[in-house]
């Protein structure tokens, strides 16, 4: 077919740029094969990650004889088979190991994020920004997906809009008031890790006494010293040591945590006065009353199924064998990690969990809902993928064509919005001023205690783990990528309980509410761990080419006819929607502004004609 | 048909439960195990043919056969993947059989050589769900006609450079359930937690809501008479493309003489009255975009959304 005039120079960029994909799983995937078949010739992809059977329901270049591979290099192989003259080089490997600098980003026209987690998205993000290379960044969850572009000094960047971080829940939550089966679940991972894997000063088990709800008195209560003495003051003895003593007795760890320790919380009677008390329970009790479960046969997955309290019983003591045999087989020292994958480690932290969901009178869950929540699962399917793979090859060409300002974010939604519509697109924002990622001049302020925290937290906890850092120099407070970060160190006592530092200019890094329920959609399709989206609340949905117009006069007459909400009001509007809890309009509007526009347009249709 | 698939096969193996989890975890069992009973036709297998295949087999049906008469060109490579870049001359649907069938072993692919339009009514009904693709008009009416009267799924579509439509016919009492969260309502002893003093929506609770929907055949989608008051209030609703896609009896081309720099402008005039405009880059792969027509006579028109 014959091309012209700009669209020659589109398909000769075409197949000399080279692209990087970052990623090489549900999105990536779709996106090799569209790249390949738009004629893209250099491509390079990178992914850390192994194939798993789990995959192969929607990342097609996979087969089950490939299981246990390279992501990257199986992706390769098979996208060659679409094109064999298509150069493709595959990296299995991080994408944020420090070999993968500024200058290996440079080499690159056009980068493609098709990745499932945060700190990989900010660190993309920044070397994207470092080298000056057009970024696009997408993301999917179940039906739900989005795609944008991120372009220097153009638009924002992915960390412009403050996202709330990770869900974190109290440790007093977790260890004396669950209310919540996800709380339990968060408490089982934390035994698992005590028991036998790394042990975390931050991932206490036990109840906690300094609990400020518990009004605690050094003046203890009977049972108190009772419980004590029976475990021979277990604070100065760490819970793997304790267990391994036993020899990883399951019956003696069960009357522990489930018996004794739950018995001591009830001592911390203040605590029981608006909530429901927990209830201890008794191994021996138990199997006394036990009765055969009844199988329910054919309707649902195996693990589907919700088990008697016996039953789980039963399979913490299992697992708890199994654990601590395989922990041996490991010798001196080893420690195991926790795995959704592993079935005793996962059998484990559904029986913990479930014995604990019933002390604390909650509906037990069955294995396959506990290894959602456990495991962070996002449901996933092919077709999302494939159809934000195709945006993301539509984004690509107009940024190769010179279109940046035709770029657009796009959301793909499960159900047709008032105007029938399944893909909105949205304008994109400008930078914002004082992102501390691409402002000019990059600058955020922290409070931390300063005699509390070490310096090993201040590195770990904030700098790497909340602003993303990959090597902070302690010297100098820089980034090995040469950004500049000032913190300004403000002494702080009053921190509240359980906050470790704030940064400012947001809400102290604690459990929110939960969100509402378009929210929470909206936010997951960062992937895992990630809890929200670019913040759209701001923008208007992009009218300007429902109406194509031919003249350049009429042009700036039809944009002024289409009112578009000033790129200002989005932040007022965003934070005011996070503390109220309201469903937010993250979602952009298409009622009101629409019809306004589709009213306005008659006169400005006017074509003249020969 | 579909409704009887659960008696088939209704235990899930744990090879399908590994490999399905994600999904199952999305749309649920009951939905997997219906997916794994149909049986589904796919006539056409170009570009769009072969995303569709690719898409079918993932998701775990039961049987899917490929049908296609055309040849492989060398144009075929390039638009689609199931195609090796040697198979050139042979079966369209044959030379896609392989690698369809590698997506998912599971799946039962068959592929037909023949024509469709050859195929006799009840080779049709065989399926639980057609796919016609890049098919005639007069097909896609008969086959329409033919399959929602009995039940059977049809879906129709093909694209064009950027633009692109499907078509949907699920009968006319098509029967599905929709997932609502489940409000908790307050109770004293409520067994989700000891501090639920009010109602409030529970994330991980949901239920199912039983609904009815209606579906026109395609024959009376296409014969919808667009100069009623009706259908024109419902036009500023309809994408203009529509018109240009299903090439309406009732519309005529007429083709403008204005020429901008390396575009033609084309209007689609219904009854005598400028419906639509549009203008054509010329021979370009991006296609045409939409315009309004210039008569402000005309009242309401469509737009359509070009992303």
């Amino acid at each position: 077919m014959a091309i012209s005039h700009g669209y020659i120079e589109l398909a000769d960029s075409l197949s000399s740029c080279k692209v990087l994909v970052v990623g090489a799983g549900g999105i990536g995937c779709e996106l090799l094969k569209n790249l390949v078949l738009t004629g893209f010739k250099n491509i390079e992809v990178i992914d850390l990650d192994t194939i798993d059977v789990s995959n192969l329901n929607r990342q097609f270049l996979f087969q089950k004889k490939h299981v246990g591979k390279s992501k990257a290099q199986v992706a390769k192989e098979s996208a060659l088979q679409f094109c064999p003259s298509a150069n493709i080089t595959a990296y299995h490997d991080s994408i944020m190991n420090p070999e993968y600098n500024v200058e290996f980003f440079r080499k690159f026209m056009l980068v493609m994020n098709a990745l499932d987690n945060r700190a990989a998205r900010n660190h993309v993000n920044r070397m994207c920004l470092a080298a000056d290379i057009p970024l696009i960044e997408s993301g999917t969850a179940g039906y739900l997906g989005q795609v944008t572009v991120i372009k220097k000094g153009m638009t924002e960047c992915y960390e412009c809009q403050p996202k709330p971080t990770q869900k974190t829940f109290p440790g007093c939550t977790i260890r004396n008031t669950p209310s919540e089966p996800i709380h339990c679940i968060v408490w089982a991972k934390y035994l698992f890790n005590q028991l036998f894997g790394e042990e975390d000063a931050d991932q206490e088990v036990s109840p906690d006494t300094a609990d400020p709800e518990a009004a605690w008195k050094p003046e203890d209560t009977a049972a108190r010293a009772t419980a004590s003495e029976k475990d021979g003051d277990i604070k100065r003895v760490s819970t793997k040591d304790w267990a391994r003593s036993t020899g990883f007795d399951a019956v003696k760890l069960f009357n522990k945590l489930f018996k004794d320790d739950i018995m001591y919380l009830l001592t911390m009677d203040k605590l029981w006065k608006k909530r429901k008390a927990p209830t201890p329970l008794d191994w021996q009790q138990l199997e006394d009353s036990a009765r055969p479960q009844e199988e329910t046969p054919g309707s649902g997955l195996k693990d589907q199924q919700v088990l008697g309290v016996w039953g789980y019983c039963q399979l913490f003591q299992h697992s708890v064998e199994t654990l601590s045999s395989h922990l041996q087989e490991k010798g001196e020292g080893a420690e195991l990690v926790w795995d959704k994958d592993d079935p005793p480690a996962m059998d484990f932290v559904t029986a913990a969990a479930n014995l604990r969901m019933h002390i604390f009178s909650m509906n037990m869950k069955s294995r396959f809902d506990v290894k959602s929540m456990a495991g962070n699962i996002i449901p996933a399917i092919a077709t999302t993928n494939a159809v934000i793979a195709g945006l993301i090859v539509l984004e690509g060409l107009k940024i190769l064509a010179g279109e940046v300002e035709t770029c657009r974010t796009i959301f793909l939604n499960k159900c047709p919005n008032l105007r029938k519509k399944l893909l909105v697109p949205c304008v994109l924002d400008p930078p914002s001023a004082n992102c501390y990622v691409c402002a000019s001049k990059p600058e955020v302020t922290v409070k931390f205690n300063v005699h509390k925290t070490t310096v090993l937290a201040l590195q770990d906890r904030i700098l790497k783990e909340r602003f993303g850092m990959v090597a902070p120099d302690r010297k100098n407070c820089k980034t090995f990528f040469g950004y500049y970060y000032y913190l300004c160190v403000v002494r702080l006592h009053e921190l509240e309980h359980d906050v470790e530092f704030e940064v400012v200019g947001e809400a102290p890094d604690k459990a929110p509410t939960p969100p509402s329920n378009q929210e929470e959609a909206n936010s997951i399709t960062n992937g895992n761990k990630d809890s929200a989206q670019p913040s759209t609340s701001s923008k208007a949905e992009d009218d300007s080419d429902d109406v194509m117009i031919v003249d350049s006069d009429e042009e700036e007459a039809a944009s002024s006819a289409t009112a578009k909400p000033a790129p200002s009001s989005g932040t007022k509007r965003k934070h005011s929607d996070a503390e109220t809890g309201e469903t937010s309009t993250k979602r952009p509007r298409t009622t009101q502004q629409s019809s306004a526009a589709a009213d306005n347009d008659d006169d400005d249709d006017i074509i003249a004609l020969d | 048909m579909i409704d009887t698939i659960e008696k088939e096969d209704p235990v899930i193996s744990e090879e399908e439960a590994a490999q399905y989890d994600r999904q199952i975890r999305l749309w649920g069992l009951d939905a997997q195990k219906r997916l794994r009973g149909s049986r589904v036709l796919l006539a056409g297998l170009g570009g769009l043919g072969a995303e569709v295949a690719k898409n079918l087999i993932l998701a775990g049906v039961k049987g899917l056969t490929l049908l296609d008469h055309e040849q492989v060109s060398e144009e075929s490579c390039r638009a689609q993947f199931l195609v090796p870049v040697t198979a050139q001359g042979q079966n369209r649907a044959k030379a896609s059989l392989e690698r369809a069938q590698n997506l998912n072993p599971m799946v039962e692919v068959h592929a037909d050589p023949d024509r469709v339009e050859d195929k006799p009514d009840d080779f049709f009904l065989q399926f639980d769900a057609v796919c016609l693709i890049g098919c005639s008009r007069d097909l896609m009416v008969r086959v329409d006609q033919l399959c929602s009267q009995r039940n059977i799924k049809v879906f129709c579509g093909d694209v064009y450079g950027y633009y692109g439509y499907m078509f949907c016919n699920l009968g006319q009492e098509h029967n599905y359930v929709e997932e609502k969260l489940k409000v908790v309502k307050p109770t004293r002893d409520s067994n989700d937690g000891p501090e639920a003093k009010k109602a409030k929506v529970d994330l991980n609770e949901t239920t199912m809501v039983k609904k009815t929907a209606s579906f026109c055949t395609l024959k009376e989608a296409l014969e919808v008479d667009w100069t009623s008051e009706k259908a024109k209030a419902g036009l500023k609703r309809t994408p203009v493309d529509y018109f240009l896609l299903h090439g309406n009896e009732k519309c005529q081309f007429i083709k403008q003489v204005k020429k901008y720099k390396c575009f033609s402008v084309i209007y689609v005039i219904l009854d005598s009255k400028p419906l639509a405009g549009f203008f054509c880059v010329e021979n370009s792969f991006a296609g045409i975009r939409p315009m309004s027509p210039p008569s402000t006579k005309f009242h309401g028109h469509g737009h359509a959304a070009f992303a």
